[in-house]
């Protein structure tokens, strides 16, 4: 049991994680903090890997949706359109509205937000079942529509959000003033359900099928349609949710936000193991995957090197990443039939 | 699925990647560090100074220009006072309200003395800035305020009167007639959407004068002079472009694209590759901000009111540079001295 936890992926994923922090704690030099006067690590204290925890948060929720579309074999390309739009939405609704409770505040916020994302994942998913034209291409398009949705009803106005969903969102649940946990444990929780979802679920099992084989999928009697809406409803709804985290945790959306991101998604995936070609994935792994990009993020600017090699440095790591996995898949076939061919 | 040895041999790889972008821009840190804490608070401001610059976007020129005035004013002090200054450059690659955000609070738990910002996004970045206030680090804004946040100052031009400035010379330079488009860039940056206001509103003090409409573009130079060129297709009456961002002015595009006798420009910005412009009459003003400055002069004023304990104004406004044929060359000589090195020869043998 112990060496199969070693052996795992998610195990492999942890070390590098680990080894990193290593070496950005050994490297990253001190400073001295100027409330306390005491010596603090420039990487090892815990205002920093909050920090790194919350940078991830966002991306890593929008991964956990993201995964689950690719192991299905397809690919959501407008999650980060979902979440400027979900945004957006939110930010706008709020401030019509105007619920006076805090708690209102928040259930309105959060429902605009997930309603949001739920209806265009749902989108996605009807237009690839109904159009049956490749994901790749319909998410595309919905990746501009979306955003050009966000621009419009905007005006490119960034909208602040109020006040009790920031308080909510920057919780410092007991922790000393400004360490913000909140982000961090709803990637947590997000990431729990996501593999409880696809691990433990007859529903994630079916994802795994399809993307698997989907005419084996089919034959054996699987309802193809409706597993692949269901899969890009999920994306919308895990976009929909870093969209209320995101909105309120830095208090204001724009049709601009999450530019780019469904690249670091999708890349979070990959390096957490997805394939491209489905059947393979893990809610855990794209988590990890997250924050091992936003630590290489982090490493770049904590030990100093260039920031204008971020971009290299992680599309570098992406196809490293890529390469690994198909060489070691390509390594466990090649097992595989040698084995055979002793027995 | 990867096994832990391929982890850790991807591990090498990416180390290998990250170690072979290298020679950090910044000094090391460690070597930076005092041997021991005197003392919290007053202690740690009177020490050496890391200042973490973070503008809205490390491709955008007139940020390297601020960089290199803040990085001068460092020098400068550093020699003149015996206290060491550095600049920790922190700006994201492209303009990302919600990174620079992050780059506020990892600018403070690294250990910035101060941070100064110019804002992509206020919304996004004020809670930050106030967070890292309430950590003891002061904040100042240059270019792109967040007038709302607890930063201590900010430097730059007043948005609203910078265009009306950019309409009074597009009209002075068309006898205050004809048909004019605004080139406006992002339409989400508040600062820009200030001096369109500007534009709109001086505009109504000439009756004879009609704004087509406002154009609005990714602020690249290829993507801005692109819309230029498509809006001038598309709208030939157009006789003149107040320009609240220089963005098209960087490429000679529009050199060629558009014609000298037909069209005037008026553009904000006087950098380098736009001096071509005012030398073939196409963009006769230019209204320059001294870029330079933003960094020089706010790396001057942190260290007056952070180090010093000086007091210092909230809001110091920057005048507007007007750049035309009769100036050309002291501009250009003025550009080569703030270490700008693609100034045309030309340029600066004229008066």
């Amino acid at each position: 049991m112990f060496r199969k936890l070693l052996a795992s992926q998610q195990a492999g994923l942890v070390a590098i994680i680990l080894l990193l922090g290593a070496v950005l704690t050994a490297f990253a030099g001190s400073h001295v903090d100027r409330l306390t006067g005491l010596p603090v690590n420039n990487f090892l204290n815990s205002h920093t890997l909050i920090q790194v925890g919350t940078d991830a948060s966002f991306f890593a929720i929008m991964a956990v949706g993201a995964t689950i579309v690719i192991i299905s074999g397809g690919i959501d390309l407008s999650v980060g359109s979902i979440y400027a739009l979900a945004g957006v939405a939110m930010a706008m609704v709020l401030r019509s509205a105007a619920p006076g409770s805090g708690l209102a505040t928040f259930v309105v916020g959060l429902a605009v937000a997930v309603g949001v994302g739920l209806v265009c994942g749902a989108l996605n998913g009807l237009m690839v079942v109904g159009l049956r034209v490749h994901p790749f291409i319909i998410t595309l398009g919905t990746m501009w529509i979306l955003r050009g949705i966000a621009f419009v009803s905007s005006s490119a106005e960034s909208i602040l959000v109020p006040r009790a969903l920031t308080d909510v969102a920057k919780a410092s649940l007991g922790l000393p003033s400004s360490l913000y946990p909140v982000p961090i444990l709803t990637m947590v929780a997000v990431t729990a359900v996501g593999a409880v979802y696809l691990t433990r679920t007859v529903m994630g099992r079916h994802v795994f099928a399809i993307g698997g084989n989907a005419e084996a999928s089919r034959f054996s009697g699987l309802r193809l349609t409706r597993i692949q809406t269901g899969v890009f409803v999920i994306s919308g709804l895990t976009a929909g949710v870093a969209a209320f985290l995101g909105a309120s945790f830095y208090g204001s959306a724009s049709c601009v936000d999450a530019t780019g991101y469904e690249l670091y998604v999708i890349a979070s995936a990959v390096v957490g193991g997805a394939s491209l070609s489905g059947g393979k994935g893990s809610a855990v792994n794209a988590a990890l995957g997250a924050l091992l990009i936003v630590l290489i993020r982090q490493s770049i600017r904590t030990l100093h090197f260039d920031q204008n090699y971020e971009w290299i440095i992680i599309g570098c790591a992406t196809i490293v990443a890529v390469v690994l996995d198909q060489a070691s898949a390509r390594l466990a076939a090649r097992r595989l039939a040698a084995a055979a061919g002793k027995a | 699925m990867f096994s832990s040895k391929r982890f850790a041999l991807a591990a090498v790889g990416l180390a290998a990647v990250i170690s072979a972008c290298g020679g950090g821009n910044t000094p090391s840190q460690t070597a930076q560090q005092p041997a021991a804490a005197p003392a919290a608070g007053a202690a740690a401001a009177k020490g050496p100074m890391k200042i973490a610059v973070i503008a809205k976007s490390s491709t955008n020129p007139v940020f390297l220009s601020a960089r290199t005035g803040a990085e001068a004013a460092a020098k400068e002090i550093t020699q003149k006072t015996g206290v060491p200054v550095e600049i920790v450059w922190m700006t994201p690659p492209g303009e990302d309200g919600q990174v620079q955000a992050q780059r506020i609070a990892q600018a403070v738990n690294e250990g910035a003395s101060a941070v100064l910002i110019s804002c992509s996004d206020a919304g996004k970045v004020t809670g930050a800035i106030n967070d890292a206030v309430a950590r003891g680090v002061p904040v100042m804004t240059f270019d792109s305020d967040a007038p709302d946040s607890k930063r201590f100052a900010f430097y730059g031009v007043d948005d609203i009167k910078t265009g009306k400035a950019v309409m009074d010379e597009l009209a002075k330079q068309m006898g205050e007639k004809g048909s004019i488009a605004i080139l406006a860039g992002n339409q989400n940056a508040p600062n820009l959407r200030k001096r369109v206001e500007g534009v709109k509103d001086a505009a109504k003090n000439y009756p004879n004068m009609k704004i087509v409409d406002t154009f609005y573009h990714i602020e690249t130079p290829q993507d801005a002079a692109a819309e230029v060129v498509r809006a001038q297709n598309a709208y030939p009456q157009i006789q003149g472009w107040a320009m609240i961002g220089g963005w098209p002015l960087f490429t000679p595009t529009l050199l060629t694209d558009l014609d000298a006798s037909k069209v005037k420009i008026v553009s904000v910005d006087a950098l380098p590759p736009e001096l071509a412009y005012v030398d073939k009459g196409l963009a006769p003003v230019l209204l320059a901000q001294p870029v330079y400055q933003w960094g020089y002069v706010s790396v001057h004023t942190i260290f007056d009111k952070v180090h010093d304990g000086k007091t210092v104004p909230e809001i110091m406004p920057m005048e507007l540079v007007r750049v035309s044929k009769e100036n050309l060359g002291s501009w250009a000589r003025q550009l080569k001295d703030w270490g700008f090195t693609d100034v045309n020869p030309e340029y600066l043998k004229r008066p």
